[in-house]
């Protein structure tokens, strides 16, 4: 009960971890180049959750502070840093995005395996 | 204009210069070429200023809008950082004045302003990331740095370079996110994003958290060593930086993955301390890849026929040398490293700027092809040659002296073995770097036409190499110049807690 019971408290922290080991995964082992960006768009998830439920006190509230009552707050600074962790994982998602419609423009295919096969076919002429 | 603000002016003018190429002019015309080399000379002098501030007045932290630095964004301008920024500049700078003539040929005119923009904001970042103290900024400038740098590659619009920039993209990421996971669980911890308040709070507190500290810091040199290249991490780097334009190649090779291994320095000495990164055992495994990586890429590039392949593969190699001075986790180790970064910096770039001088003047880029290119184009062959020697570590070069220090450093923190695996990389490289040095200039070449020409490449190629050659041997015969400063750094980085 008791490994149950701190699964359950530290839920964040262990989905964040799951989700950090799919996407690598899907990185790692899918040959199609949408799935790997998702992949890799999965596993900025996991880090921005995890991030940010290291900042989370329980019963916290808001971060905006009233002249009036002593309120315990959350910490504002990761979810601060994550924003701008999601402003460069957008900004990488739309890079990559590109470079896939230039290699389909190039090679007619999105998969990475018949890519390489195109190529090595081309450097044994 | 206070002394103290120097180093966010040299960051400033890159910055500022990237953005007012696009508004500026929409030809690239001789005014953008003055406008460019001014704004990096300009960049150049203010990093020297603040070098010459350093050793005369000390180390000083600059803290960002005056906030405090738990709170603000905070620069560390001391030995270490002052002179890695003025080399990364002094460098950059001879790469540009030699890519004003050779992207010519590389890409179309129109591309220049986007080109240039790019380099830039890759020099921005390179020189952020080496004054910077703060975690999370690190992170920030990472990642520019690393949409930046396959940003250069992908600029040629073949099918290879986009090929190659999609993978180095989708590794960076991978790595610079561990990089973060690792900066989370650092701050599970202290609660601090300061490197050095992290180091405070480290130093009180380790011993009750070390598997945490352990498995942040295996996130984070897993990432950095993804992104420097390190043996069986290094799968993007042959195709990224062969492929590349050469003035890229040279910029990647020669800086960028140089950049990920100061933060790999900071963190382990500046931040988590020495004594606790030995307690916890962390440079003993990197001593361990760093070995493997010596060997195993050196051992690639004896197969390959490209030669830019063939120096990218080189690289790997040689960023081994680096990670074992650092894993040493010794002061002379360190200060081996460093010199080895300052010294393997100069010959790539030497190496990657005269192959592309072959690759501009004759279309060459197979090695077979070579034979007799010596008579041909002397200048660049010769610049190629010194380059070669100092990898192969020939005495009156740079890159003996920096396998000496390392020797020395071995030695002294008693792994003999590690001996070995320099010396047998010295010879891998002789293996495959002698024969192109001796068919360019002892064998007949096959369309001869004249005894011996000068170069027939623009003279703003060919000043930039004889440059680097030149301070490759400066560096070889005097590496007093260069050693005196850098032992200056070593204490002060390993001991700061």
């Amino acid at each position: 009960m008791s490994i149950l019971k701190s699964i359950i408290e530290h839920i964040n922290y262990v989905a964040s971890a799951i989700l950090f080991v799919i996407g690598l995964y899907t990185v790692l082992t899918h040959s199609n180049l949408l799935k790997k960006v998702i992949g890799i768009n999965i596993i900025e998830t996991s880090i921005f959750l995890f991030f940010v439920s290291v900042g989370y006190v329980t019963g916290g509230r808001a971060p905006i502070v009233e002249a009036s009552g002593n309120h315990v707050y959350v910490n504002p600074l990761p979810s601060a840093l994550i924003l701008t962790g999601i402003v460069v994982a957008v900004s990488i998602t739309a890079y990559a995005l590109s470079l896939i419609i230039k290699l389909y423009e190039a090679y007619g295919t999105l998969d990475m395996d018949e890519i390489m096969e195109a190529r090595s076919g081309q450097t044994n002429e | 204009m206070s002394s103290i603000h120097f180093p966010i002016y040299s960051l400033i003018i890159l910055l500022a210069a990237a953005v007012a190429i696009p508004i500026m002019r929409k030809n690239f015309d001789g005014f953008m070429k003055t406008f460019i080399i001014a704004a990096l000379v300009g960049a150049w002098l203010f990093s020297l200023g603040s070098l010459i501030n350093v050793f005369n007045h000390g180390p000083h932290v600059y803290n960002f809008g005056s906030w405090t630095e738990t709170i603000g964004v905070q620069l560390m301008i001391d030995e270490f950082s002052a002179i890695m920024a003025f080399v990364i500049l002094t460098i950059a700078g001879l790469i540009v004045v030699y890519s004003i003539r050779d992207m010519e040929h590389e890409i179309p005119l129109q591309q220049f302003g986007s080109y240039y923009i790019l380099v830039y904001i890759l020099l921005f970042c390179m020189v952020g990331i080496t004054y910077t103290n703060d975690l999370f900024n690190m992170y920030v400038f990472m990642e520019i740095l690393s949409l930046t740098s396959c940003g250069i590659i992908s600029i040629k619009r073949k099918k290879e370079n986009f090929l190659a920039s999609f993978r180095y993209l989708m590794l960076n990421t991978i790595g610079s996110l561990s990089v973060l996971l690792g900066i989370a669980l650092l701050y599970m911890v202290t609660g601090h994003l300061n490197m050095g308040e992290v180091g405070k709070v480290i130093a009180e507190v380790w011993q009750s958290y070390p598997i945490n500290i352990l498995v942040s810091l295996g996130f984070m040199i897993t990432g950095l060593s993804i992104k420097a290249a390190l043996f069986p991490l290094h799968i993007w780097l042959p195709d990224a930086h062969s492929t590349a334009p050469t003035p890229s190649s040279a910029l990647l090779s020669g800086l960028v993955v140089k950049v990920y291994i100061f933060c790999a320095a900071k963190i382990l000495f500046r931040m988590i301390g020495q004594d606790i990164v030995i307690a916890l055992d962390v440079p003993t495994y990197i001593t361990y890849f760093a070995a493997l990586s010596m060997i195993m890429g050196s051992i690639f590039a004896i197969g390959q026929k490209d030669i830019k392949r063939l120096l990218a593969y080189s690289s790997v190699a040689q960023i081994g040398y680096i990670f074992l001075g650092l894993g040493l986790a010794t002061a002379q180790g360190f200060s081996a490293a460093l010199f080895h970064i300052i010294s393997h910096a100069l010959m790539k770039t030497g190496l990657f700027l005269s192959a592309g001088a072959i690759i501009y003047n004759k279309g060459k880029r197979d090695i077979r092809e070579l034979d007799g290119i010596g008579y041909e184009m002397p200048i660049t062959m010769g610049v190629f040659t010194i380059s070669v020697l100092g990898m192969i570590g020939i005495p009156g070069i740079n890159g003996f002296m920096s396998k000496i220090y390392l020797s020395f450093a071995v030695l002294a923190a008693d792994k003999p073995f590690f001996l070995f695996v320099i010396l047998a990389s010295s010879f891998l490289n002789a293996i495959y770097y002698l024969p192109i040095v001796i068919a360019a200039f002892l064998k007949e070449s096959k369309e001869r036409k004249n005894i011996m020409v000068l170069d027939a490449i623009p003279k703003s190629m060919i000043f930039p190499m004889v440059v680097i050659g030149v301070s490759c041997v400066i560096m070889g015969l005097f590496p007093q110049l260069v050693m005196n400063a850098i032992e200056q750094v070593a204490p002060t980085f390993l001991t700061l807690n």
